[in-house]
């Protein structure tokens, strides 16, 4: 019996992998997504087959259950929404390896044959050690999603919370988790498994309300691989080859995805995952409570000084944008390229910079017909996309994509970043920390070292963003005040891109 | 019951596989990949399956199929909806070639 499982679900594990080469193409994606899920169901009913649970009257209202919300949420979740969909379904994946962790530790779950050769091969130890790490995986995953999913749909702030001895606990959680897990190891206990369970689901809890929103490509990509590598365990528990492989393959993808998200932000993911300023954080980890805070009083203070300086300082661009402009309305009675639609007239060659803020307006659609215009007009228009523009992996690419642009139009930074220097106007649509000049020679700031689209060696800019805040990073952008060849059009993306494109 | 060995080994053999795999993927499909990752993520279903039914059959309790079908229910939407929601996206992508 066990020959046959393991050749089966070594096949189906071919299918999926083959399902997910196809993937890389846009060609056959749609197949391979297809392949990919035939794979899932096979499995399925082979599992039903070899378990000989076919009769079992209880699990099809499940699965129906299960598979009616599922198909409904799929349909009917706008493509706006797509980054907290992927993170709530993400968690449930994790909470269902959980709960197989839960019944798998209690014994639950193994017909009589299996619970032999457990005894007589001598597993119980690695059948305890894997239940509770799916369980304390799964319920990481679990929770984690469910605040990531919270912060991206706005019911939870979007800025890091930390709260009192916020490093310690995290690290105490993490320890405790590992410990009662460890202790699954040497001897069966319900106050283990409850142990995991609570201490994992607080741990998942304390890190991600630490992540900040424009670390949220990175988390979603991390508790991906989590949710997979959870799947895996859970499979080591109850002994199913189909289960390990896949959820290997999905454990895999997610750390290449977090590891690419990371070098494009130049950060290491334990930065990420232990709060949002490095420097702060190691810090943090020495001081004892009292210390911790004195710290949180002047980091309080401190970040109140911030905020005043970044009111003033945007007074201040206020201002300068005001008399540039004034300026400027001087100037056009005598010439006529001064206004960003006359440089968009004129320019043949156009880059379009998309980022979050065009998802939070929704200014796809008059993105792709600014596009459209300019393109009727004989001018070549392309798109160039930071890895982390977004909220998560390939955000923009799916907007765009929703938005009808050719996907031929879209280019990675790598591949356009030098092609800056030779177009003639570059359009900047809700994007500001992934082009901010800053990175490459503020030292100390947040943003230092990150590769960044060389938008300011463009001749022109024209930047439609809500306001001249600086960004996440909370790095003031340089070409804001750029004296030459700088339009500022703002306000919200879908309004100055319609009256960019009545005035061409 | 397999050798947790052969188990590991898997485990191993997979997640080599599949990163080299994923490797090829252009970021332009990072997001309907990650999104058919997170759907096949859900064939822990497969698991929840065989211990509510295993449960179900060897007496284990009403406790255990509570528990059981829950994870039942969590996994199905998992797989469903992540595989519906990456057919929508790649349809999105697919519309203009033609």
């Amino acid at each position: 019996m066990d020959v046959y499982q393991i050749i089966i679900s070594s096949v189906l594990a071919l299918v999926v992998l083959q399902g997910i080469s196809m993937m890389s193409r846009v060609k056959t994606a749609v197949a391979g997504n297809f392949l990919s899920a035939v794979a899932v169901l096979t499995g399925i009913a082979v599992t039903l087959v070899f378990n000989e649970i076919l009769s079992v009257w209880t699990i099809w209202p499940a699965i129906i259950v299960g598979a009616l919300i599922g198909s409904v949420v799929a349909q009917r979740v706008k493509m706006i929404q797509m980054p907290q969909t992927v993170a709530l379904f993400n968690g449930l994946g994790g909470g269902a390896s959980a709960l197989v962790g839960l019944l798998s530790a209690q014994g639950v779950g193994f017909n009589s044959l299996q619970l032999a050769a457990i005894g007589e091969g001598g597993f119980e130890g690695f059948v305890r050690f894997t239940s509770l790490l799916a369980v304390g995986v799964g319920m990481i995953t679990l929770v984690g999603s469910l605040v990531a999913a919270g912060k991206l749909h706005r019911v939870l702030p979007q800025q890091p919370m930390v709260w009192r001895g916020h490093s310690l606990c995290t690290l105490l959680f993490l320890l405790l988790t590992i410990g009662c897990i460890v202790a699954g190891v040497f001897f069966y206990s319900s106050l283990l498994i409850a142990g995991t369970f609570i201490f994992a689901s607080l741990f998942g809890l304390w890190f991600a309300v630490r992540v900040g929103g424009a670390d949220m490509p990175i988390t979603i990509s991390l508790l991906n691989s989590l949710s997979g590598v959870a799947g895996a365990i859970a499979g080591m528990a109850i002994s199913d080859v189909f289960l390990v492989a896949v959820g290997a393959i999905v454990g895999a993808s997610g750390l290449l995805l977090t590891q690419i998200m990371c070098r494009a932000m130049n950060r290491s993911l334990a930065s990420i995952l232990l709060g949002g300023r490095p420097s702060r954080n190691t810090r943090n980890l020495q001081l004892t409570l009292e210390n911790e805070q004195l710290i949180k009083r002047v980091m309080d203070l401190e970040k109140k000084i911030q905020e005043l300086e970044a009111l003033v300082k945007n007074l201040e661009d206020r201002v300068a944008v005001l008399t540039q402009q004034v300026d400027e309305a001087e100037k056009t009675g005598s010439s006529e390229e001064t206004t960003a639609a006359g440089v968009l007239a004129a320019a043949k060659d156009v880059i379009i910079v998309p980022g979050y803020g065009m998802a939070l307006a929704q200014a796809q659609y008059q993105v792709r017909q600014l596009a459209d215009k300019l393109q009727s007009r004989g001018a070549r228009v392309r798109y160039a996309i930071h890895p982390v523009a977004g909220r998560m992996p390939g955000h923009m690419n799916v907007l765009l994509a929703e938005a009808d642009v050719d996907y031929d139009q879209l280019f990675e930074m790598d591949a356009i970043n030098d092609d800056f220097a030779r177009c003639d106007a570059v359009v900047v649509v809700g994007a500001n920390d992934v082009l901010n000049p800053a990175a490459r020679d503020a030292e100390g700031t947040p943003i230092y070292g990150m590769p960044v689209l060389n938008v300011d060696a463009a001749p022109e800019v024209i930047i439609c963003n809500r306001d001249l805040k600086p960004g996440y990073a909370g790095v003031e952008n340089p070409l804001y005040t750029r004296a030459k060849g700088v339009y500022l059009e703002l306000g919200d993306a879908k309004e100055t891109l319609q009256h960019l494109m009545a005035d061409l | 019951m397999i050798h947790p060995l052969i188990l590991v080994a898997v485990f191993v053999v997979c997640a080599v596989l599949g990163y080299f795999i994923i490797r090829n993927v252009p970021s332009l499909l990072h997001t309907p990949l990650m999104s058919g990752m997170n759907a096949l993520s859900g064939v822990t279903i497969v698991g929840a399956l065989s211990a509510t039914g295993i449960a179900l059959l060897s007496h284990c309790g009403w406790l255990s199929q509570v528990a059981g079908c829950l994870a039942i229910v969590l996994a199905a939407v998992n797989v469903f909806g992540g595989f519906g929601v990456t057919h929508r996206m790649l349809m999105m992508f697919k519309k203009k070639r033609h």
